[in-house]
């Protein structure tokens, strides 16, 4: 099917190729550069890698200790996404279905939740977290990560459970399931692809997180990639090539997990930002 | 669909391979009869000269003191400042913390959170630079120990470039001046100075031009509350910073240089001069060829007209160092002394300065040295010193100089209003 | 055990654990930050009351006042730009006026997926003066002098960060309205291109008023999203050069990290919430005007 030249499909070709090429073109450079040594990054930005040259790949991973980051990133990033997404969309059901008079106002408060930066807890917070003896374990770390993933995903599953019609809970009931029964073997299966967005959601948000994770912990054992990437990335760290070779190590991974799940992303937010 | 599964592969691949390197970890086994102490340091973990430079010296300090265990915590620019006051306020203070010497921890080391280290001290006093044995609290106390004497404000000259230019380093600032044509038409930057921090402007520029345009009777004078930051002299000072930017002398967009370019646009050879601190040497050691260590030099800025303080004159203060928490036991203290006297006492220092720093630990000079530490050790001995102004003034007050030095450069402010802000703030926060 | 009983059971079960979790790692630091508000504190010793003190001082600081613009200009870049080109784009795949229109989706999708950190570090060195784009404007020119003077100017120095924010997030704009676009029923668009409906009479008189309560939510996302910025700015300029890109949770931070202030800047962090508080309730009541005009 060929469709005409008009001025409009040319606006939207330019658009979206611009688009692309903003994305493609850092991306690729950083991709690239991090097969530079520093040298060559500071006198030919933009000329591609002559060699394959993998040093910065090898300094980085060692020196940056990114070997454990990463793998604490991935034990803070699953663990507490599990708990935030089942605790949301409990939450979310109960919110949306009971109409108890509570409900709303433990829905305001999450709302509210929505507006609050980490910063500004993150004192009271770590002096509460060393009072309870949790600072500097990897459970001090999860909590405040379910905490702060909270008020989004309540937001998604509350409105996404709204939308399903009553009378699959009523008739369940009927037949004589207990309100957590409906929960298990209604609510949760119907709410698949919402939970699949809360979870690629959550696990990216986590992924990413550096400032928690920074102040909550001092042992280099429990600490994550973000802060890794950050020693190199964050200041006066002076060798681009491990600058890069470092975001590369940080970047790829969600770019594959991005990859594989786009559709789901793309599904579950269909459904969760209707209002009512 | 088949690439969805090749990409989920990979991703789990991804996701393995670091529990298998993890897993293939030994354990360390407790011992009895060790102490264990937490360290709290400032450290760039993947600056590859700084990093493995540091750990050497623990190595040593670990195989002398076999029962000793040293478990550090590092943070770097910002964020160590954060966590460290975090870790204050909440009573979780490591055992031995770095610190330092003038504004920067002063939150810390006022509350009493940590040990006067006279004591420890005593008998050794004569053995630092008398800068570095400067009363740190109200009372004399001594907080830490600090390592490094820190020249804030050399200007490096790259002698070649000034050569190849027909040009000679400058007596005086109109001499310095009136290079700045002949360097640019050549297509160099005249002087190279990263300031998107803020901090650099102030602490490697602007405390050196105020001992030259008030004089050191006058910053003692403001310092005791005798003298006012909005006087004429201390304005002057503000007055060559924007002349300086206003002749294009300084690297263009110099605002918008994060703080390493300044480096590398002087070891590319793109710039004459470049003014930074003597800590810079320990990155040209691995970064100045050796012909270029042979043309690079260590100067002082030129004289200024109507100059009050001294020639040559640059600022400096004695750097940081580590001190240790007031709740150690008698135990533990003595085994946090002696870190730290291993680390700015003799065996530490002499370590340092072979990377070329500047201890403040009185050493003879070394005979196997990078030329580039032999410059700076020299330097050192020959130039008059005065005040790094961020040492001197508490963090609000000089935070907000060193963006208001920004807004001056802009136009944004006029340099009578930057002196006067300073005033009012210092009154207001109490000197 | 009654009805009414194993229904109560059964929402505290569901409710409890979250709501605990969020109020005792969020809540109870708020309320002792917003307690904080009313003192001096410098973070040791006894905070001393002082009022209204911190809420005056804030709100006739010009840097604060910039730091407020320049939040209010992130927040008309989200509303006016990414929800409108979002919403252009998510139009173009929907009605495959584009070929692999799958394949534009997801590279404008893909920066939400990298840290902002990493986006921030990207970007500066292409904007920086000794980035990419300066590099190549002094090669053509032969002007070793050359910096962008814009980024020098208090008024368009943000102009950077908001091209970075514009393109980090319209992605997810895009993603959230070609998804709900997709659950429209077809038939209505069909009906209505028999009846000769213009491709902008559908657009405005269908699929629009259709996008109004999704519109509307993601301009509540936009709205508290845009006041909390930090990351991106902070690696990006840090607030600098002088305050010229500064926000609320900048000047927030600034206050309370390096000078201490934690009475200041736990007011500045209950300004920041009554701020967004009350965009969105103006933004809730406008939404509802809509809504009921189409109704």
């Amino acid at each position: 099917m060929k469709k005409p030249i008009t001025i409009g499909r040319i606006f939207a070709y330019v658009l979206m190729i611009l688009f692309a090429l903003l994305t493609i073109v850092p991306l690729l450079w950083m991709f690239l550069s991090a097969f530079k040594p520093h040298a060559m990054i500071v006198r030919q930005p933009l000329l591609p890698p002559m060699t394959l040259y993998l040093e910065n790949f090898r300094l980085a991973w060692t020196q940056g200790h990114l070997g454990i980051y990463f793998a604490n990133s991935i034990v803070y990033a699953m663990t507490s996404t599990i708990f935030t997404v089942v605790l949301a969309i409990s939450s979310g059901y109960a919110l949306s279905k009971f109409s108890y008079p509570s409900g709303k106002f433990i829905y305001a408060l999450y709302t509210l939740g929505l507006l609050i930066t980490v910063h500004s807890v993150i004192v009271p917070l770590f002096i509460m977290e060393t009072k309870l003896g949790i600072a500097n374990t990897r459970f001090g770390v999860i909590l405040p990560y379910i905490a702060f993933g909270l008020p989004f995903e309540v937001f998604l599953a509350t409105t996404y459970v709204k939308g399903i019609p009553d009378a699959m809970q009523e008739s369940a009931i009927i037949d004589g399931a207990t309100f957590l029964e409906v929960f298990v073997k209604i609510i949760i299966p119907v709410a698949t692809p919402i939970i699949s967005t809360m979870f690629i959601y959550t696990f990216l948000g986590n992924w990413n997180e550096f400032i928690l994770v920074l102040t909550l912990t001092s042992e280099l054992a429990i600490r994550s990639l973000p802060v890794g990437i950050n020693s190199f990335a964050g200041g006066m760290s002076r060798d681009y090539g491990l600058q890069f070779a470092a975001l590369v190590i940080g970047t790829i991974p969600m770019i594959i997990f991005y990859l594989i799940f786009k559709d789901k992303i793309a599904q579950g937010f269909a459904a969760g930002s209707t209002k009512e | 669909m088949k690439m969805n599964r090749f990409l989920s592969l990979v991703l789990v691949l991804l996701l393995l391979l670091p529990g298998l390197l993890l897993a293939s970890g030994t354990k360390e086994a407790e011992k009895d009869g060790m102490i264990e102490l937490s360290v709290y340091h400032y450290l760039d973990q993947t600056d590859k000269t700084t990093a493995p430079n540091f750990q050497h010296l623990v190595d040593v300090f670990e195989s002398e003191n076999p029962n000793i265990k040293l478990n550090f915590e590092y943070g770097y620019g910002e964020s160590f400042h954060d966590k460290l006051q975090t870790m204050a306020m909440s009573g979780q203070l490591p055992d031995i913390i770095l610190l330092y010497p003038g504004e920067r921890t002063s939150q810390v080391t006022s509350a009493g959170l940590v040990k006067d280290l006279r004591p420890y001290l005593a008998g050794h006093e004569s053995e630092f630079a008398d800068m570095a044995m400067q009363a740190q609290g109200d009372n004399g106390e001594i907080w830490e120990l600090p390592e490094d004497i820190s020249i804030t404000s050399i200007m490096y000259t790259n002698n070649k470039l000034l050569k190849n230019l027909g040009l000679s380093f400058p007596k005086t600032y109109d001499e310095l001046i009136a290079q700045g044509a002949v360097i640019r038409n050549a297509g160099l930057i005249p002087i190279s100075i990263a300031n998107k921090d803020a901090w650099p402007m102030q602490s490697c520029l602007a405390g050196m031009l105020v001992e030259r345009t008030c004089g050191m009777s006058w910053w003692n004078d403001v310092l005791a509350g005798n003298a006012s930051y909005a006087d004429p002299e201390f304005v002057y000072a503000l007055d060559i910073i924007k002349d300086l930017q206003n002749q294009e002398m300084l690297s263009p967009g110099t605002n918008q240089l994060a703080y390493g370019q300044g480096l590398d646009d002087f070891v590319n050879e793109r710039a004459v001069y470049f003014i930074d601190g003597g800590w810079t040497v320990n990155n040209m050691v691995g970064e100045l060829t050796d012909e270029q260590k042979t043309y690079v030099s260590l100067e002082s800025f030129p004289d200024i007209a109507n100059q009050k303080g001294k020639s040559m004159s640059v600022s400096a203060t004695a750097g940081q160092g580590f001190g240790m928490n007031a709740n150690l036991t008698d135990e533990e203290a003595a085994a946090a002394w002696k870190w730290i006297w291993f680390y700015s006492g003799p065996e530490g220092s002499a370590i340092r300065q072979q990377y070329g720093r500047l201890p403040a630990y009185n050493l003879a000079e070394p005979e196997q040295a990078d030329p580039m530490i032999k410059k700076l050790i020299t330097f050192a001995g020959q130039v008059p010193m005065g005040y790094v102004m961020d040492s001197v003034i508490a963090a609000e007050p000089i935070g907000t100089f060193n963006i208001n030095l920004q807004n001056m450069m802009f136009g944004t402010m006029t340099p009578e209003e930057v002196a006067k802000h300073l005033e009012d703030m210092v009154v207001a926060l109490g000197r | 055990m009654t009805y009414t009983q194993q229904k109560h059971m059964s929402y505290w079960i569901l409710v409890l654990p979250g709501i605990l979790v969020f109020i005792a790692i969020i809540m109870f630091p708020v309320i002792y930050s917003f307690l904080l508000s009313f003192t001096n504190w410098n973070g040791y010793g006894k905070p001393s009351y002082a009022g209204l003190e911190n809420y005056k001082t804030i709100l006739i600081d010009p840097v604060f006042l910039h730091s407020l613009r320049n939040n209010l200009l992130i927040i008309a870049v989200s509303v006016f730009g990414q929800i409108p080109l979002g919403f252009l784009l998510a139009y173009l795949l929907h009605r495959k006026v584009v070929r692999h229109g799958n394949f534009y989706q997801t590279m404008i999708f893909l920066p939400i997926t990298i840290s902002p950190v990493v986006v921030a570090l990207l970007w500066n060195q292409i904007f920086s003066s000794s980035g990419m784009i300066v590099a190549l404007i002094r090669s053509v020119t032969q002007n070793p002098q050359y910096v962008i003077k814009i980024f020098e100017d208090p008024e368009f120095a943000i102009m950077p960060i908001l091209f970075v924010l514009l393109w980090m997030h319209t992605g997810t704009y895009m993603i959230i309205y070609y998804a709900n676009l997709q659950k429209m029923t077809p038939s209505v668009l069909e009906a209505a291109q028999i009846d000769g409906a213009s491709e902008a009479q559908m657009l405005g008189r269908i699929i629009l008023p259709s996008m109004i309560a999704t519109i509307a939510t993601t301009a509540i996302f936009a709205i508290s999203g845009s006041l909390k910025a930090f990351d991106l700015i902070y690696a990006m300029t840090g607030g600098g050069p002088a305050h010229f890109t500064e926000v609320i949770a900048i000047y927030m931070y600034v206050n309370t990290f390096k000078y201490y202030k934690y009475g200041f800047g736990s007011a500045t962090s209950i300004i920041i919430v009554l701020l967004a508080v009350g965009l969105i309730l103006i933004l809730q009541s406008i939404s509802k005007k809509f809504e009921r005009r189409y109704e």
